[in-house]
């Protein structure tokens, strides 16, 4: 009994240890954001005592660069990748998991394959086709991209959720007389939102976090936000309190994601390799 | 769960229903146009592209053709085999010490334990956090003037200041510690998943048998869940030969090709330095190593292949 | 709100300078009216600073300008990309002077000689001569001898803005405390950096991030040495004893200088010294402004400014940037009036009010009672070097590929540095025969 609780003491040290490994560089960004440049050129690392401004806030959000644009075109990109990848790789999985169609093994065999194509692999070709078409400054080109990047995962990841959804329930739709549509809206959908936000968290990670197709293929009206970050590390000098304030705002919805939907996030980490 | 219950009525009792022959074509196909499109159409115009010198700011169309030279080029290049080099070390320390640790703490927290859902909560934080802001993070961090890990090494240990990221040892170590930092999580928490899989059964038997915890954890628990332990490795590998942001925001690939990874040499070159012919020659390089790994993966666990079987 | 405010009162002192010049009310800027150019240059003190003149420009002639503002490094993949599609973003582009021979010889500049034929857009009171020749044959003229030196096979392609020369500054009550005269030569400054060392205080800060940075570090020494990356015949010279010297210098600058330079860009070894953290400075002249910024400065007041001192020769550096105009550009003449206002002696004269550099040597002359390193510039310019380094398309990928890493290997080791040097200066000869430059011997 006795023992018990000393390794309870142990385990639960060993995890706040673990938590606050896992919390702190977050936090230094954090705090680092609300401190004007003469603190944070200051030699002592202050973790909390510091008296907090929201100067570099205010020079983002209202300053010269055009945060507004930039904050906008993450958001479109994200969403419709989001939506994009959803809507089609959802089609695709469930087509994958219901029938059997000439080329399907092709198929499911060369999704996987394509998941693992390296960024930097893409970034020369994308260039090149973005100046041969004269397609640039132009959303919709990465918006297709990161569609394609997340689409093989997705597809991955809905077509195990839909398997585990029993085809009596589809058929007996059927027999009750809806369409393949119907089916697809009103008996699996329901069925389907764990996995849909699964899907979708990861894809919509992609599409906001990405930066080197981004950095490539955006121009002046079409920069995302790590793009606009990663242009505050001037030749002159790092404003280090404005980067972490910029960083800071990158990271707001991921975290977000993470706080609401832990479990669904877990799921999707472990569905690649474990089975179940 | 309505629909459920609408459906179990006449469960069974119909045959399968055969849909028209074209309609999964109709569904699969948007979805594969956009991946031909945005993922296959891409790796091919790698291969034509690095047959062509082309440089930017010059038309394509009047790149020469010089057929296999940058592949030559490539094979004869020492830089090439230093940062194949730099990428191989680099995913040799990172997943090694990812999976020790990851292993390892899987193994002393499966216990379910309260407030677990928190504390996994905050270990997947890193995992969600943009590359790039992790390489700003973690470059302020390794400051050698302002940086707090310098700050701490001399404020706790009397060491004097360090120049971590101008230092070839001494970055390639951060950039090791950083990726360890982002990505153990992504280990522990498939192995604690792959754990708590397990058939309790098993483990019950074995405790039955007089197995001690050290017993247990080599003979039983760690190969039963070995497929998953390979993958996650594979996955890991691959991931270090898809890397480049965190590296290029914190050194660049320097000081020299210390820390320059294959991904990164690629756009260091291809952008750098301009020669955007090269860069493809590179990457064929680059697709063949990845394409290699994740049929290894591919193998071992493709949920279409053994699930669609039955 | 507060904008509306700005644009207010900016209005209001645009309508004031009109009306106190008069001539630009019959003007030449009508038929551009409500054009948009698209500027695209870079996010540094200079070019930051420059935002209140554009502003102005716009109140005063009508033409709206669109800033895009990028990261230095960025700037030449986006321009490049822009200005080889068949129609770019851009009207007006500031390029850093290596980049002049690319741009030129993958034809995507306007020459100038285009805009000073036509007598409607040329400002009579412009004076070219007067801007500091050093500059515009660094940054404007293309074609010379060797293709970017001056001469008279060259064109004019950009007007110099944001250009910059080397100087010394060094920490007057560091100097005072320690006994220091200020260097004159390359000798003095070695010494002082040994006492200054002795004494415990980090003494030169310098660039030295692998890449361009470090190779821009060891250019600031070479040319006063003596050494140069090329003879006349495109022979590379890094090894010969000169440029040794130049990279044994810059080995001592990081042994006795503040710690990290290895990791150092220029931003990291202008901060260094602004925090007080090193005691000389020699690198662009961009450092006097700053060190008058309180923001970043904690040393103003305290900094004196010198010649960059001589070896067996003076030479500092040329560099910085200049303004011109994309061939593919649809308002070419309302882009010439946008660079020729900025350059024009009344826009340089704003620009030194507003706290950047100016290209002229009669603003130089007009406020060197004002900033104390406005006479030491002037006093450099004779000196800077045109040939600081070859600016030539090849020169990128030597200076990064090559030398950047070279000098890297000379900074963080112990390594014998002839025999790094040697295998450097092969690789640039190998670099250069894959380009065709030995075609003629």
């Amino acid at each position: 009994m006795k023992n018990d609780a000393v390794r309870q003491i142990y385990y639960y040290t060993a995890l706040i240890l673990l938590a606050c490994i896992s919390l702190a560089p977050i936090w230094v960004m954090i705090a680092t954001s609300l401190k004007d440049e003469v603190t944070v050129q200051g030699a002592t690392p202050l973790w909390f005592f510091f008296v907090p401004t929201l100067e570099n806030y205010q020079t983002i959000l209202f300053g010269r660069g055009k945060f507004d644009t930039y904050l906008m075109n993450s958001i479109i990109v994200a969403v419709s990748a989001t939506f994009l990848t959803l809507s089609l790789g959802g089609f695709c999985a469930y087509a994958l998991a219901r029938n059997r169609f000439a080329g399907r093994h092709f198929l499911a065999n060369a999704t996987l394959l394509v998941r693992m194509v390296p960024p930097a692999v893409l970034a020369v070709p994308a260039f090149a086709f973005v100046t041969l078409s004269g397609i640039d400054n132009d959303l919709a080109a990465l918006t297709f991209l990161y569609t394609a990047i997340s689409l093989p995962f997705a597809i991955w990841l809905l077509f195990g959720f839909y398997k585990q959804i029993p085809i009596e329930l589809e058929e007996a739709a059927v027999v009750d007389g809806a369409t393949p549509l119907q089916v697809f809206f009103r008996v699996l959908m329901p069925l389907m939102t764990s996995g849909y936000a699964v899907a979708g968290i990861f894809t919509f990670r992609i599409a906001w976090n990405e930066f080197i197709l981004a950095l490539l293929l955006t121009g002046r009206n079409t920069r995302t936000l790590p793009v606009a970050a990663a242009g505050f590390l001037t030749e002159e000098g790092v404003e280090w309190g404005r980067i972490m304030a910029m960083g800071t705002l990158i990271v707001i919805p991921p975290l977000l994601f993470t706080f609401f939907a832990a479990k669904q996030i877990i799921a999707g980490m472990t569905a690649g390799a474990v089975k179940g | 769960m309505t629909a459920t219950t609408a459906g179990e009525t006449t469960l069974g009792k119909k045959p399968r229903i055969e849909p028209g022959l074209l309609s999964p074509y109709m569904f699969i196909t948007p979805a594969v146009l956009i991946m031909v499109g945005g993922l296959l159409y891409p790796v091919v115009m790698a291969f034509y592209l690095s047959f062509y010198d082309w440089e930017i700011g010059r038309e394509l169309q009047d790149a020469p053709f010089v057929s296999f030279d940058h592949f030559v080029r490539m094979i004869n290049d020492p830089q090439v085999w230093e940062v194949l080099w730099v990428t191989l070390r680099f995913g040799f320390w990172v997943i090694t010490i990812e999976m020790t640790l990851g292993i390892a703490l899987a193994l002393l927290l499966e216990k379910p334990i309260r407030g677990a859902s928190v504390f996994r909560t905050i270990f997947i934080l890193p995992l969600m956090v943009s590359p790039v802001v992790v390489g700003l993070i973690w470059r302020y961090l390794f400051d050698a003037r302002i940086g707090w890990i310098n700050y701490y090494l001399g404020a706790w240990f009397g060491i004097e200041p360090l120049v971590w990221l101008g230092d070839p040892q001494l970055a390639f170590f951060a950039i090791v510690f950083t990726d360890i930092w982002q990505w153990t999580p992504f280990i522990f928490i498939i192995i604690i998943a792959g754990l708590q899989a397990l058939p309790s059964e098993v483990i019950e038997a074995s405790d039955i048998d007089g197995a001690n915890w050290w017993q247990q954890i080599l003979l039983v628990k760690l190969p039963m869940i070995r497929s998953i332990i390979i993958i996650a490795l594979l996955m890991r590998l691959i991931d270090v030969f898809r890397g480049l942001e965190v590296m290029l925001i914190m050194t660049g690939g320097g000081p020299g090709r210390s820390t320059e990874l294959l991904s990164l040499h690629i756009y260091n070159r291809a952008f750098e330095t301009q020669q955007l012919g090269y860069a493809s020659a590179i990457s064929v390089l680059l697709i063949v190593v990845v394409f290699g790994l994740s049929l290894a993966i591919l193998n071992m666990a493709n949920p279409m292949k053994t699930r669609s079987d039955v | 709100m507060k904008s509306l405010l700005k644009n207010g009162l900016l209005a209001a002192a645009g309508m004031a300078l009109v009306a106190s010049t008069g001539s630009a009310v019959a003007s030449p800027y009508k038929p551009y009216e409500g054009t948009t150019l698209v500027v695209s240059w870079p996010s540094n003190a200079h070019f930051n600073a420059a935002q209140p003149l554009v502003e102005q420009f716009t109140e005063e002639t009508g033409i709206e300008v669109e800033v895009d503002y990028l990261q230095y490094l960025k700037l030449r993949d986006r321009q490049l990309l822009e200005m080889s599609k068949p129609t770019g973003e851009y009207d007006v582009v500031a390029w850093v002077v290596m980049w002049k021979g690319e741009y030129v010889n993958k034809g995507l500049l306007t020459p100038l000689s285009e805009m000073y034929t036509n007598a409607g857009l040329v400002d009579p009171d412009y004076d070219i001569n007067d801007v500091a020749d050093a500059y515009l044959q660094n940054g404007g003229v293309v074609g010379g001898e060797r293709g970017y030196l001056p001469g008279k096979s060259g064109g004019l392609y950009g007007i110099p803005f944001g250009a910059e020369t080397s100087i010394l500054a060094y920490r007057k009550d560091i100097f005072e405390e320690q006994g220091i005269e200020v260097p004159t030569t390359y000798d003095e400054l070695r010494a002082a950096m040994e006492t200054l060392h002795a004494a415990g205080i980090p003494a030169l800060t310098s660039r030295g991030a692998t890449g361009h940075q470090v190779t821009a570090a060891w250019l600031f020494h070479l040319a006063p040495l003596g050494g140069r990356v090329f003879d006349e015949k495109w022979n590379p010279v890094v090894n010969s004893p000169e440029s040794v010297e130049a990279a044994a210098f810059l080995r001592d600058v990081v042994r006795t200088g503040p710690v990290g330079i290895p990791a150092f860009g220029f931003g990291d070894a202008v901060t260094a010294f602004l925090q007080g953290d090193a005691a000389i400075y020699l690198d662009s002249l961009k450092i006097a402004a700053m060190s008058r910024d309180p923001s970043r400065s904690k040393i103003d007041g305290k900094v004196g400014f010198a010649l960059h001192p001589e070896g067996t020769r003076c030479g500092s550096e040329t560099g910085g940037f200049a303004l011109g105009i994309p061939d593919n550009s649809k308002n070419k003449e309302a882009a010439f009036l946008f660079i020729q206002y900025m350059t024009s002696k009344a826009g340089d004269q704003k620009m030194v009010d507003l706290g950047g550099d100016p290209v002229r040597i009669s603003t130089l002359q007009n406020n060197a009672d004002r900033f104390p390193e406005y006479s030491v510039v002037a006093d450099q310019l004779p000196c800077a070097d045109p040939d600081w380094r070859p600016l030539i398309p090849e020169w990128n990928e030597l200076n990064v590929d090559v030398l950047g890493q070279a000098l890297t290997r000379v900074i963080t080791t112990d390594d014998p540095i002839q025999p790094i040097m040697d295998d450097a200066n092969e690789k640039i000869r190998a670099i250069m025969e894959r380009e065709g430059y030995y075609v003629w011997n």
